[in-house]
């Protein structure tokens, strides 16, 4: 088993026969260590914290030399591997049918299957297959047409593109084309090809709120900005739109989120790729993303309204002095800074200086400091 | 009392008389009446099972004494208001002269006193049904007997006399009986059958331990019958002599009543186990001490003080001659000073010897009397007053007890003063030492004390220093002061009394009593005991209890007191025994199972204090009797097995004893726990398997489905995973192939058989035996494979041939045959 990243990056290569073939692969792969007599097992990247490391070639991080073997040797191990068997089984067909299925409907589709062993107990264990089968056949997992349940989060920004969707080709432009609620990612953002910009850098949202203040201040406008929604936890769609934005339009990226540790998270993801699908950072994360704030730096500076760090705030922060992936100055001076201050911030809080504070003081100079603008 | 107290002050003198009246002997009916508890007849209900039980016990006994395998035939069976109990064995019988002993006296028996691992003791239990059934049903008991060799069967109809304890028969005659030797015994009482349970509780338990017996219940509801599991006797039970340290005070005095012999000496070696001449001189000794005391010794006067022995002698021997008195003055003199310290007795021996030899050599008589004076005189001087004023006879008497008292206190300076640690000041020791002087007189002249005695001067003297002289004199320091004295004293030579005086005084048998404590005598022999042996107690919980698995301890002899016992332990476990309930404890002592008072025996509580957890079995909190599918038996055989009362129900908690029940229930437990251990991981095993057995084949068929390939085998893949061994077998044309695959982690040592029907096979390799059966062939291989390794077996044969092969040696769940 391969613990590489996908191959093929920009656009939709992988074709649905081959994502069929590639599954169908590892199928056979088990069917000759029955075979041979062997036990059957399967090998993927330990997804842990400390199993993640910085690749230097590509500039994200990855999932490093550990690995944990499913194998039929123990009971849940060959339970894993049935049920690894009937979702192949279950893609292939989908495949075959050129249908898709979220990741709840598969969870819930297990229940359908004549086996009780090889029903799934919980829809993280089904999430966490899908995973491992993107791993050891090397296909995303939309390529096996899995989406999750919710959808990519919305863009609003001088841009003009083209998405293929079931009733064909649309061409459409994020600001003109669009409601107040601007351009709905889609599952694949493959399927998009930019056609026309005026845009000079892309902003990254962290909540609604603040997006719907930017939208309703005319940033995006102003400032030629092209303003993505994150909605919390970044889906995939996101961040492989955010990425290709970066590496296709050659736009710099910026983060806005709230001050506190989950928050980081969050632009850590954005940023370096998260844990879960380290295997798949070279295809979603933007290592050159840039955090605007909230920073530990700007509560103090800015005077901001703030709550006191809870316990788990303080673990959180703690924990990400320990990730590999806020081994920077930068981030170590901040977490520090807010371990010391204990406090953290919402975005919302720059309200107390008004409703355009944001638009007209504080992101223009967070901007012009960290040269973007 | 006050009463009569009052009359008696009036001068009333008819009362004594009246009370007289009412003074009689109890008879042995009004005692078993006052009494019943003890005897185990207390109710109605337990009335049965006792009688049962007595019975029961003395037919095993007397088979067992006859040599024969014991065959029991137990019978209740309601008749009007009573029930008829019946009870038959195929002992020796008894003779026409005892039967109405036996049967119809009390505490008539040949074991009282014995010392011998018996199941009855007192004699008193048979007896006592039959005395219970004619108090409570007036019917007389029924007793059939024949001897062996004899035409005919002996039978009597016979009852107690109450009033005399003398049996009084009311039918005599012989009769003609199936059995050809045995006893059967008929009784009729009042009882009820609602201690059912521990009626069939005794009968199963008898026949766990008694797995040479063959014994039948037949009551109104139901019929057990258990047969025998060996035709193996108990060992024979030599009887043995008590041991020194086992008799009470009561059963010495009875002994001493009851022997031949005249002296102590011989009395303890031929009454006694373990008593030789060494043992019974040691023990004489140590009565000597206690009955007649110690003689203080002192240091003689040495050549440089005052006190002149052979000036003192010589003043009291008169009309001896010069020469003579001189010479056996001097004598004297001289023996002492080669004395470190002497006794009044020693001075008499050495007094006689020297009057002896001087008389041969001057013909002259030393009498007595001069002899008494002579040794009167040394002892005085001895002791410090034979000084000039001696031979002055009118001397001021005043000055005797000051010139005594310096000579006996800086004696006994330097004896304290050793015995004492060097921390003591000066002033202590002079006054503990002065006060001690004066003690010695109360002694009498010979300065005779006991222990005792010199364990009250020191006290004394002790108590009073620390009260006048403000010092401290502790425990310690007046034990080794007492310690120091009575080592300082000499053991007197006098004759121990005869046996005839001891046994008229109390207390003189209680120093002997204590003598013979008090000496070191080797442990009593032990080949007195008959343990059931654990292989037999194996038997008796197999034929018993349908259990999985049985487990059997049996402990080397220990001594309690003057009693060796052994415990033995068995542990049956699963199978048909009731899960999830308490386990159930069995207890026997001399192969007599004890049915009630369990709370309150040593057994029960040495089960209950056992961390049962650690071998495996369920024990809510941590103690008490395991709630697990268990039956833990106890079993201890003594000469004499310490009970908390008379009616035997109890083991009473002696910690030797406990000890020794611990150590061998532990015995069998730890062989329990690896098999529990064994179990559980099989089971673990098991269910694995039957969990891969489900999941492996659906995923091998969904495999197939996916990749379109063919059905999968997956049985070396299974093989594998649950690391077993797995025998293959491959043909190719006429070879046939048989591979062993040893996945384990342990070396594997295996019988493999083939049978080859249809033709006839020729082996390549390997040294097989083959056996032809009726146009069958059996192949037979001994394989070792060792872990990780793999073995191959050949053969040829035609290709119409077919064959089976089974596999030995191993255990099913760790063998995977694919053949």
């Amino acid at each position: 088993m391969s613990t590489d990243t996908p191959q093929d990056q920009d656009g939709p290569e992988t074709t649905d026969a081959q994502a069929r073939q590639q599954l169908i692969d590892l199928a056979a792969e088990f069917y000759d260590q029955f075979a041979e007599g062997d036990v059957p097992q399967m090998r993927i990247p330990t997804r842990t914290k400390s199993n993640i490391e910085y690749d230097e070639e590509k500039n994200v991080w990855v999932y490093g030399d550990r690995t944990s073997t499913r194998s039929a040797k123990s009971v849940s191990g060959a339970q894993k591997l049935l049920k690894a068997t009937y979702t192949i089984d279950f893609l292939a067909e989908q495949l075959d049918q050129g249908r898709s299925s979220t990741l709840r409907e598969l969870y819930y589709l297990s229940e359908s299957w004549d086996l009780d062993e090889a029903q799934f107990n919980s829809q993280d264990e089904s999430n966490s297959l899908i995973e491992d089968l993107e791993i050891v056949s090397e296909v995303k997992r939309e390529d096996f047409h899995m989406r999750p349940e919710e959808s990519g989060a919305k863009v609003m920004g001088p841009l003009l593109l083209r998405e293929q969707t079931r009733r064909g080709d649309r061409e459409i432009h994020c600001q003109d084309d669009v409601g107040q609620g601007g351009y709905q990612i889609p599952n694949n953002p493959d399927t998009i090809e930019f056609l026309e910009n005026d845009a000079e850098f892309v902003l990254c949202v962290e909540t609604g709120g603040m997006r719907d203040r930017l939208v309703e201040n005319g940033f995006d406008e102003d400032y030629d900005a092209i303003v993505v929604h994150l909605g919390g936890q970044p889906a995939r769609a996101t961040r492989r739109l955010t990425k290709r934005l970066h590496d296709e339009l050659g736009l710099p990226v910026t983060v806005f989120t709230d001050g506190d540790p989950w928050s980081y998270r969050i632009f850590g993801s954005v940023s370096y790729g998260s844990i879960k699908s380290a295997h798949l950072s070279e295809y979603l994360a933007t290592p050159q993303a840039q955090f605007i704030g909230i920073q530990p730096e700007d509560i103090v500076e800015y005077d901001l309204p703030t709550d006191p760090l809870a316990d788990s705030d303080v673990n959180a922060l703690e924990s990400e002095l320990e990730d590999p992936r806020f081994q920077s100055d930068y981030w170590t001076e901040q977490i520090e800074l807010q371990l010391d201050i204990d406090k953290k911030s919402e975005q919302q809080s720059l309200a107390s200086y008004g409703l355009d504070f944001v638009t007209d003081t504080y992101l223009p100079e967070r901007l012009d400091e960290m040269g973007v603008l | 009392m006050t009463s009569f107290q009052s009359e008696l002050g009036e001068g009333g003198g008819g009362i004594a008389e009246e009370l007289a009246e009412s003074q009689r002997s109890i008879s042995i009916a009004e005692f078993f009446e006052k009494n019943k508890h003890m005897l185990g007849f207390d109710s109605e209900a337990r009335a049965l099972v006792t009688a049962v039980k007595e019975a029961v016990d003395n037919a095993l006994d007397a088979s067992e004494e006859a040599g024969v395998l014991p065959d029991i035939y137990v019978e209740i069976e309601e008749v009007g208001d009573y029930y008829r109990l019946v009870v038959e064995d195929n002992g020796p019988g008894i003779t026409k002269e005892q039967i109405p002993k036996v049967f119809g006296k009390l505490l008539y028996g040949s074991r009282f006193h014995k010392r011998e691992q018996n199941r009855g003791q007192q004699g008193i239990g048979i007896s006592a049904a039959v005395l219970y059934s004619q108090l409570t049903s007036g019917k007389s008991a029924k007793i059939t007997s024949r001897t062996r060799g004899s035409v005919e069967a002996e039978y009597f109809e016979l009852i107690i006399d109450t009033d005399t304890n003398e049996p009084e028969i009311d039918v005599e005659e012989t009769t003609s009986w199936d059995r050809p030797h045995g006893t059967r015994i008929e009784l009729e009482m009042e009882g009820n059958m609602r201690a059912r349970s521990q009626l069939h509780d005794y009968i199963k338990h008898t026949a766990v331990v008694n797995p040479h017996a063959r014994i039948e219940l037949r009551e109104p509801n139901a019929h057990i019958k258990s047969e025998r599991a060996t035709d193996q006797l108990p060992e024979e039970t030599e009887e043995i002599r008590p041991h020194p340290h086992g008799v009470e005070l009561g059963t010495l005095l009875k002994m001493l009543e009851a022997t031949d012999s005249y002296s102590v000496s011989g009395f303890l070696q031929g009454e006694f186990t373990r008593v030789g001449g060494k043992t019974s001189d040691t023990v004489i000794d140590n009565f000597r001490d206690r009955h007649f005391g110690r003689e203080m010794a002192w240091r003689p006067p040495q050549a440089h003080e005052s006190a002149d022995v052979s000036d003192a002698v010589e003043a009291v021997v008169a009309n001896k001659g010069a020469d003579a008195t001189a010479e056996f003055a001097g004598r004297l003199d001289d023996a002492l000073e080669g004395y470190d310290r002497v006794a009044h007795h020693q001075i008499a021996a050495l007094v006689d010897d020297i009057a002896d030899d001087v008389e041969e050599k001057y013909d002259k008589t030393f009498g007595t009397t001069v002899r008494e004076k002579a040794v009167e005189a040394a002892w005085q001087a001895v002791l410090g007053q034979a000084d000039e004023d001696v031979t002055d006879e009118e001397g001021e008497d005043d000055d005797e007890p000051d010139s005594q008292h310096e000579t006996l206190r800086s004696d006994l300076y330097a004896l304290v003063d050793d015995a004492t640690s060097t921390r003591k000041d000066d002033a202590t020791i002079e006054g503990l030492a002065d006060r001690l002087a004066p003690k010695f007189a109360e002694a009498g002249t010979r300065h005779r004390v006991t222990r005792d005695d010199l364990e009250e001067f020191v006290r004394r003297a002790a108590e009073a220093t620390e009260e006048y002289d403000d010092a401290t004199f502790g425990e310690t320091a007046r034990e080794n002061v007492v310690e120091a004295l009575w080592d300082a004293a000499v053991r007197v030579p006098d004759d121990p009394p005869k046996v005839s005086e001891i046994v008229s005084d109390r207390d003189t048998a209680s120093d002997l009593l204590d003598a013979m404590r008090a000496t070191d005598i080797i442990a009593p022999p032990t080949d007195c005991l008959a343990p059931i042996t654990d292989e037999l107690i194996e038997e008796g919980l197999r034929k018993e209890f349908d259990a999985d698995f049985y487990a059997a301890s049996t402990r080397d002899a220990s001594v309690h007191g003057g009693d060796p016992f052994i415990v033995e332990a068995g542990i049956a476990y699963g199978g048909e025994l009731e899960e999830g309930s308490k386990a159930e404890v069995m207890r026997f002592a001399n192969r007599v199972p004890l049915v009630y008072q369990r709370g309150a025996c040593a057994t029960t509580d040495v089960v209950k204090s056992i961390n049962w957890r650690n071998y495996n079995l369920n024990q809510p909190g941590g103690s008490g009797i395991p709630t697990d599918a268990a039956v833990i038996m106890v079993h201890i055989a003594s000469t004499n097995v310490p009970f908390t009362s008379e009616s035997k129900d109890a083991v009473a908690n002696i910690p030797e004893l406990e000890s020794e029940i611990e150590l061998a229930i532990r015995e069998a437990a730890r062989e329990l726990k690896s098999f529990l251990k064994k179990r559980r991981s099989m089971q673990q095993r098991r269910k694995k398997q039957d969990k891969l057995a489900t999941i492996l084949p659906e995923m091998a068929e969904k495999l197939s489905a996916v990749t379109g390939n063919d059905e999968l085998n997956i049985d070396d893949s299974l093989a594998r995973i649950m690391n077993n061994v797995l025998v293959e077998r491959e043909r190719d044309g006429d070879t046939v192939t048989l591979v062993v695959e040893n996945n384990s982690d342990r070396s594997a040592d295996l019988e493999l058989t083939e049978i080859v029907a249809g033709s006839e096979p020729a082996l390549e390799n390997g040294d097989a035996s083959v056996v032809e059966m009726e146009g069958e062939w059996f192949l037979k291989w001994s394989v070792s494979v060792s872990a990780g390794d793999s073995a191959t077996l050949e053969y040829d044969v035609d290709e119409d041939a077919t064959f089976d092969v089974s596999v030995d040696g191993i255990e099913e769940e760790r063998l995977t045959v694919d053949a």
